[in-house]
C-alpha cells in the first residue's frame, strides 16, 4: 500500500467508526425509553473482558476503559438532553431521514428496518414521532404506509414534500464502465428506470435506498453502484458517478409526520380515510359534499380494503381545518354517506 | 452520394437540431471553451468568460484522441462532472468529445452534445452507438475525407434513428504547412447543396494560429456556416493541450463584437 491510500484506508475506518457511534447513541436514547433499568452487569468491565480475550496487542486495557468510559458519558448526556424521538423507515441517509430532518430540525433521528416498526413503535411510545412517506410523484401511492394508516391509531401531525435527487453511488476505485448491478429500494430504481436501461445496469431491489450505500462500502463490491441520496455517500464515503439520476426532474416524495396525539392547534390541512357502501352514486355523494362547500381536495387515492375483497377505502385530503365549524358540519355529513371514516387529523400545510 | 438516403438534400427544407434550449441551422451559434478540461478553476473562469462574451454553448474535452499515448489524456469522469458544474452555474449547454463505444451512454448523461473528432469520424461502431442514444451529436470531417464519406459517416448516425447530426469542418491535410490544417470553407455552401443537415466549423483546430481565427470566423459567417466551435482558454500559456492555438477570453469577446453585427448586415444584404 503508498501512503495516500493507506491515509485514505484510514480515514474511512474514522468515518465508519463515527457512523457507528451514531447508530450506538441512538439504541442509548432509545434504551432510555424503558422505565425498567438495564440489566445490572457492568457493561465496562464485560467489555474490557472481551477486549483481552481478543488479544488485540495495539489496543492497550487502559486505552479501551477510557474509550468506553468517554462513550458512556457521552450517553448519559444525550439522555439528560431529551431529545425528540423521530423514527423512519431505512439506514442513516434515508430520504425518510431528510425529511425527518426537515420536519423536526433538533431531533434525534432513529433508523427502522421495516414502515411497521415505525408506526408500531411510535404506538407503544418508544418513539415520540414517525415519518413515512405516503406518496411520490413519479411512482404514486407507497401502499404499505396507506395501509399502516388504515389499521392503526396514529395521527398526522405534520407533512413535509421532499424532493428527490437521486445519486448513482460507488466505492472510490470502481470504474464506472465495469459497474453492471444497480442496488437500491425499489422505488428508487422505479424512478430511474430510463437511466438504467440507457446504461444497461441491471436493477437489483435492496430494502433500502441507504442501506444499499452502507452495504457496497461494507462490502466493497467493484461491479456495483447504489442508488441513494448525496448525504448517504457523505455518511458512508462513496464516490458519485453522477447526480440527479431521477428520469424526471419533478421528482418528489410527499412524508407524513407522525404523533399519538392529534396536532394541537388548527391547521390548514386534513387527511382521512373512508370506505362507502357499494351503491350506485355513493362515492360521488361524499365528493359532492366536499364540491358543494368549495373545500379543494389535495389527494384522493383508493386502496382494496384487506378485509374485504372488492371494497375499498378512499384517502382524502383536503385544504381546511377540521376544527373549522363549517368543516365540522361537512364532515358530519360526510360520515353519515360512509361505513366506516376514520380522521387521521388536521396539521400545518408544507408549501 | 447514390447511398444518402436520409443525409442528402432532397427539398429545399434543411433540419435545425436543437441542443438543450439552443437551436442550430437557425443563427450563428457560437460554441467557446477549452481544449480539455483542467481543473475547476480553469473550466468555471473559461465558462463565466465565454458566457459573458455572448457564447452558446461550452465546450471542454474529458476524454483526449491524442496524437501521442505520453500526451494529456483528459480527466474522464471528473472531467465530465466538472463541465456539469460548470453548465448548473453559466446555463451553458455541454459539448464534448466520447472516443470509446463503452463511453458513449455515460458521456450522454453528462453531454448536450456529444462530439465525434476528426480521428474517429469513421470509426463506425461509435457512429452506431451515438446513433442510438438519440442525442444531438457533432460530427467533425475526418482530416483527409471528402464530402462524400463524411456525409456517409452522418448516414450512419441518421440510419440508427438520430435525426440530430450536425457537421463540422475543422480543416484537411494539403501540402500548405504554414497552417497546421487548411480550413475548406467551400465546404460550407457545398454541403448546403449536398444535405439539408447544419454545419458549422472550426477555425482554432484548422488553421492552428491565434492569428488566423477571427478572420476565418468572419469568412464562415459570410459563407453562410451555421455557427462555429472554437477554442478559449482562461491562460493559454497554461494549458495542457494545443496552449498556442487557444484565443484569450479578452480576444474572443473582441471577435464576437464583430460577429453579431456581421451576421445581421449579411442579413440585409439584397
Amino acid at each position: 500500500m503508498k501512503p495516500d491510500q493507506i491515509q485514505r484506508k484510514m480515514n474511512k475506518i474514522d468515518r465508519e467508526l463515527l457512523v457507528l457511534l451514531q447508530e450506538r447513541m441512538g439504541l442509548a436514547l432509545r434504551a432510555a425509553r424503558f422505565t425498567e433499568a438495564a440489566v445490572g452487569t457492568d457493561l465496562e468491565t464485560d467489555m474490557l473482558a472481551r477486549a483481552e480475550r481478543l488479544n488485540l496487542d495495539l489496543i492497550e486495557s487502559t486505552f479501551t476503559r477510557k474509550l468506553l468510559k468517554t462513550i458512556a458519558a457521552e450517553s448519559l448526556r444525550l439522555q439528560d438532553e431529551s431529545r425528540t424521538l423521530v423514527a423512519f423507515q431505512g439506514e442513516h441517509g434515508a430520504y425518510g431521514e431528510v425529511a425527518s430532518r426537515r420536519l423536526i430540525p433538533d431531533g434525534a433521528y432513529i433508523p427502522c428496518l421495516e414502515f411497521i416498526d415505525v408506526f408500531r413503535g411510535v404506538e407503544q411510545a418508544h418513539f415520540d414521532l414517525g415519518v413515512v412517506p405516503v406518496e411520490n410523484s413519479l411512482e404514486g401511492a407507497v401502499t404499505q404506509v396507506n395501509d399502516l394508516l388504515t389499521t392503526t391509531g396514529l395521527k398526522v401531525v405534520g407533512e413535509v414534500k421532499v424532493p428527490v435527487k437521486h445519486c448513482l453511488l460507488a466505492c472510490e476505485a470502481t470504474d464506472y464502465r465495469e459497474v453492471r448491478q444497480v442496488y437500491s429500494h425499489p422505488q428508487a430504481l422505479a424512478q430511474c428506470r430510463n437511466f438504467l436501461m440507457r446504461n444497461k445496469l441491471e436493477p437489483h431491489p435492496y430494502y433500502d435506498t441507504a442501506g444499499a450505500a452502507k452495504m457496497l462500502a461494507r462490502e466493497n463490491l467493484r461491479s456495483a453502484a447504489a442508488i441513494a441520496s448525496s448525504l448517504s455517500a457523505e455518511l458512508y464515503g462513496l464516490e458519485i458517478i453522477k447526480e440527479g439520476i431521477e428520469d424526471s426532474p419533478a421528482n418528489s416524495t410527499r412524508f407524513l409526520l407522525l404523533a399519538r396525539e392529534p396536532y394541537a392547534g388548527e391547521g390548514e390541512k386534513t387527511s382521512i380515510i373512508f370506505a362507502v357502501p357499494h351503491k350506485a352514486g355513493r362515492l360521488f355523494a361524499v365528493l359532492q359534499l366536499f364540491a358543494e362547500a368549495g373545500i379543494n381536495l389535495t389527494r384522493i387515492a383508493s386502496m382494496p380494503l384487506r378485509s374485504d375483497p372488492g371494497n375499498y377505502s378512499f384517502f382524502l385530503d383536503f385544504e381546511g381545518s377540521e376544527k373549522d365549524k363549517e368543516m365540522a358540519a361537512v364532515l358530519k355529513k360526510v360520515k353519515a354517506l360512509t361505513i366506516w371514516l376514520k380522521f387521521l387529523g388536521s396539521y400545518p400545510a408544507d408549501r | 452520394m447514390k447511398n444518402l438516403r436520409l443525409a442528402a438534400r432532397e427539398t429545399q427544407k434543411r433540419t435545425t437540431v436543437t441542443v438543450a434550449d439552443v437551436e442550430i441551422g437557425r443563427d450563428f451559434v457560437v460554441i467557446a471553451g477549452p481544449c480539455s478540461v483542467e481543473s475547476e478553476q480553469q473550466i468555471m473562469e473559461t465558462a463565466r468568460s465565454v458566457k459573458a462574451a455572448g457564447a452558446d454553448m461550452l465546450r471542454g474535452g474529458a476524454f483526449k484522441p491524442r496524437t501521442s499515448p505520453y500526451a494529456f489524456q483528459g480527466m474522464g469522469l471528473e472531467g465530465l462532472k466538472l463541465l456539469e458544474k460548470a453548465k448548473k452555474e453559466t446555463g451553458l449547454p455541454i459539448v464534448t468529445e466520447v472516443v470509446d463505444p463503452r463511453d458513449v451512454s455515460w458521456v450522454a448523461e453528462f453531454a448536450d452534445l456529444l462530439q465525434i473528432g476528426t480521428r474517429n469520424m469513421q470509426n463506425f461502431s461509435l457512429l452506431k452507438e451515438v446513433g442510438q442514444t438519440g442525442r444531438p451529436v457533432l460530427l467533425k470531417r475526418g482530416m483527409y475525407s471528402t464530402l462524400e464519406e463524411w456525409l456517409n459517416c452522418a448516414e450512419y448516425i441518421l440510419s440508427e434513428g438520430n435525426p440530430n447530426v450536425i457537421l463540422c469542418e475543422r480543416g484537411i491535410r494539403t501540402f500548405e504547412n504554414y497552417t497546421r490544417n487548411t480550413l475548406d470553407l467551400s465546404a460550407v455552401p457545398a454541403i448546403k447543396e449536398l444535405s439539408h443537415l447544419p454545419i458549422i466549423i472550426d477555425p482554432t483546430h484548422s488553421t492552428g494560429r491565434v492569428s488566423l481565427i477571427a478572420s476565418m470566423s468572419m469568412a464562415a459567417v459570410a459563407a453562410g456556416a451555421d455557427g462555429m466551435i472554437v477554442e478559449v482558454h482562461h491562460k493559454p500559456d497554461e494549458a495542457l493541450c494545443d496552449a498556442d492555438q487557444a484565443l484569450k477570453p479578452v480576444e474572443f469577446a473582441d471577435l464576437m463584437k464583430r460577429l453579431r453585427p456581421l451576421k445581421s448586415f449579411l442579413g440585409d444584404l439584397p
